[in-house]
């Protein structure tokens, strides 16, 4: 296992770590990478990923227009909004 | 001896009771409790509406299934125009526009929601501690040391709390790695996790999407089959929710399974457990020979990768799927001079330190260079266990295990997350698979805490499932 640059990852993340938290966060994160480890010694170079348990969920239904969510609805919970738009701070100059 | 649905629904018809007496009851339970098993309580005023319609049917002489019965919903279900925050920081002020499907069948069938129940945060967690709102606390008690608070299990734990100090007759939670069934053990009721795929997912705040699903935790195997009869149905909006044909889960809840029944009890599961655990497993084993159901030991290959397996692939789904929460169309947005800075700080500030964890975790394994050596392996691996329990229930019809490794623990134990993850050693194989699981009440701890035992079923066979939980539950009841 190398590393693990926690910078990269919180960024990844989309968080910003308080720097006394790094160390914890990352020692936290190479204790369960090293305890997860033991899956590369499991051979699987015949085996395909599963990523739905079941089959019986094949289910196709007529593309018809319902009305649901209107704009009040949606917006009714945004932060902060502007008539019918959600508001943020400038992002194009 | 708490009273079941069916016992309810009678006195309701028969008078007994009014729908508005009864919920007042529940309301008092709620409101009063110490336990913080609810991040919400509903006035009575503000269910009148729903009080009112739900009598007048009974006086009418045609009640819908739950009609009037007071539930808890965990806090992950969206509810419309009631507040539901997923017991996180990032949501505390969110007030969803539309009912979850499964919260929205409850109410088509007459029940009436009673508050929304405390969790783990994001249900990320098996002790419900990382809620945002505090810990609940376990209505149940060490007999040697009565003043210690113990914790409910989790992720549902304010559901199991709920139930199990009659502040609601059943409660609405979610199992992604065991978080229905590991609560019910600990709290002494009953927990069912329906196969993944039976129970739409739309309108349940997101955590693992290829594992999560919706069940009931109740005081008895039959209030479990009333409420699954309600929420199992196909929804076009969930493209995991199954299509096949439901059946009648309540209905011959109490006949005998018609052909011989045999249960595979897996050797590896029982390896280093503590005597309390054991005595579970032989008392259920001799109460339902008597049956004439016959016991074979079985033996998994791959049990010692399953909680790996889960804890890449949950967080990566959760990384995933939390990445919505952003502060800018809802949730608790935290200020910044630029968009940027408004995601970091919302994110940041908002997640607990558990959620954190996973997301990282998560972001990790999805990682440029990480990803085919972890999450791909692991999504392999997640075939081979899931093979594993095709192959044991081609020789048997069931199988038995413990529902957790240990009786409830004191808040605050459990520091390091892996010690916390091991927790759920018996429930996360079945969640990988997919599996239909079930917890029931077997018996007590020497300490005089209540433990359970789990039946795994095979895919969408609810109904042998809940017949063989519902025998083994007369033989195994205990009184508090």
């Amino acid at each position: 296992m190398s590393d693990i640059d926690i910078k990269r990852i919180s960024y990844l993340a989309k968080l910003k770590l308080p720097l006394e938290k790094e160390e914890f966060y990352s020692n936290s994160l190479k204790d369960i990478i090293k305890w997860v480890d033991n899956l590369k010694k499991v051979d699987t170079s015949r085996t395909e990923p599963l990523h739905n348990v079941t089959k019986k969920t094949v289910s196709i239904r007529n593309d018809e227009v319902s009305k649901s969510n209107s704009v009040d609805d949606v917006l009714s919970n945004a932060p902060e909004r502007a008539q019918n738009f959600f508001k943020v701070p400038k992002v194009v100059e | 001896m708490k009273n079941s649905i069916s016992q309810i629904k009678k006195a309701l018809i028969e008078k007994k009771i009014s729908v508005g007496e009864l919920y007042d009851e529940y309301l008092a339970k709620a409101k009063s409790n110490n336990n913080n098993s609810f991040n919400l309580v509903i006035d009575k005023e503000n269910n009148i509406s729903s009080i009112n319609d739900s009598q007048s049917r009974y006086d009418n002489g045609n009640p819908l299934p739950l009609d009037g019965i007071p539930l808890g919903i965990k806090d992950l279900f969206c509810t419309k125009g009631i507040r539901t925050t997923a017991s996180s920081k990032i949501l505390s002020n969110f007030t969803p526009n539309y009912e979850s499907f499964v919260t929205q069948q409850l109410l088509n069938d007459g029940s009436i929601f009673i508050g929304k129940n405390n969790c783990d945060e994001f249900a990320m967690g098996s002790s419900n501690e990382t809620s945002y709102f505090g810990p609940v606390i376990n209505p149940w008690k060490n007999k040697n040391s009565q003043k210690d608070n113990l914790v409910p299990g989790g992720s549902s734990g304010g559901s199991a709390a709920a139930v199990a100090e009659g502040s609601c007759v059943a409660s609405m939670g979610t199992d992604t790695g065991g978080s229905i069934r590991q609560p019910a053990s600990l709290c002494g009721i009953v927990g069912l996790k329906p196969t993944f795929g039976s129970c739409s997912r739309w309108g349940i705040v997101a955590f693992a999407s290829s594992l999560d699903q919706a069940g009931p935790l109740t005081n008895c195997v039959e209030d479990a089959a009333y409420i699954l009869n309600s929420i199992n149905k196909h929804d076009f909006n969930d493209s995991t929710s199954s299509n096949h044909q439901r059946e009648d889960y309540l209905i011959d809840i109490n006949n005998s399974i018609e052909k011989k029944i045999k249960i595979g009890i897996p050797s590896d599961y029982l390896e280093d457990v503590s005597e309390d655990i054991l005595n579970q497993i032989d008392n259920t084993k001799k109460a339902l020979s008597k049956h004439g159901i016959e016991f074979v030991d079985v033996k998994f290959k791959t049990t010692e990768y399953a909680l790996s397996t889960y804890y890449i692939l949950a967080p990566a789904e959760a990384s995933s799927n939390l990445a919505r929460y952003d502060g800018i169309r809802y949730g608790v947005r935290e200020e910044g001079e630029s968009l940027d800075d408004i995601y970091l700080n919302s994110r940041t500030k908002g997640f607990g330190d558990e959620v954190t964890r996973r997301i990282l975790i998560g972001a990790y394994v999805l990682s440029a260079g990480y990803y085919d050596a972890y999450y791909r392996q692991a999504q392999k691996v997640r075939r081979l266990i899931k093979n594993d329990f095709q192959r044991i229930l081609n020789e048997v019809d069931f199988i038995l295990t413990p529902t957790t490794p240990n009786e409830a623990f004191k808040i605050g134990d459990k520091l390091d997350p892996i010690s916390m993850y091991k927790n759920d050693i018996y429930t996360v194989p079945t969640s990988l698979a997919g599996l239909p699981g079930i917890s029931i009440p077997s018996g007590l701890s020497k300490n005089g805490l209540p433990l359970g035992v789990q039946f795994i079923g095979n895919y969408f066979e609810e109904k042998t499932l809940l017949q063989l939980a519902a025998l083994a539950e007369k033989e195994l009841s205990f009184n508090e």
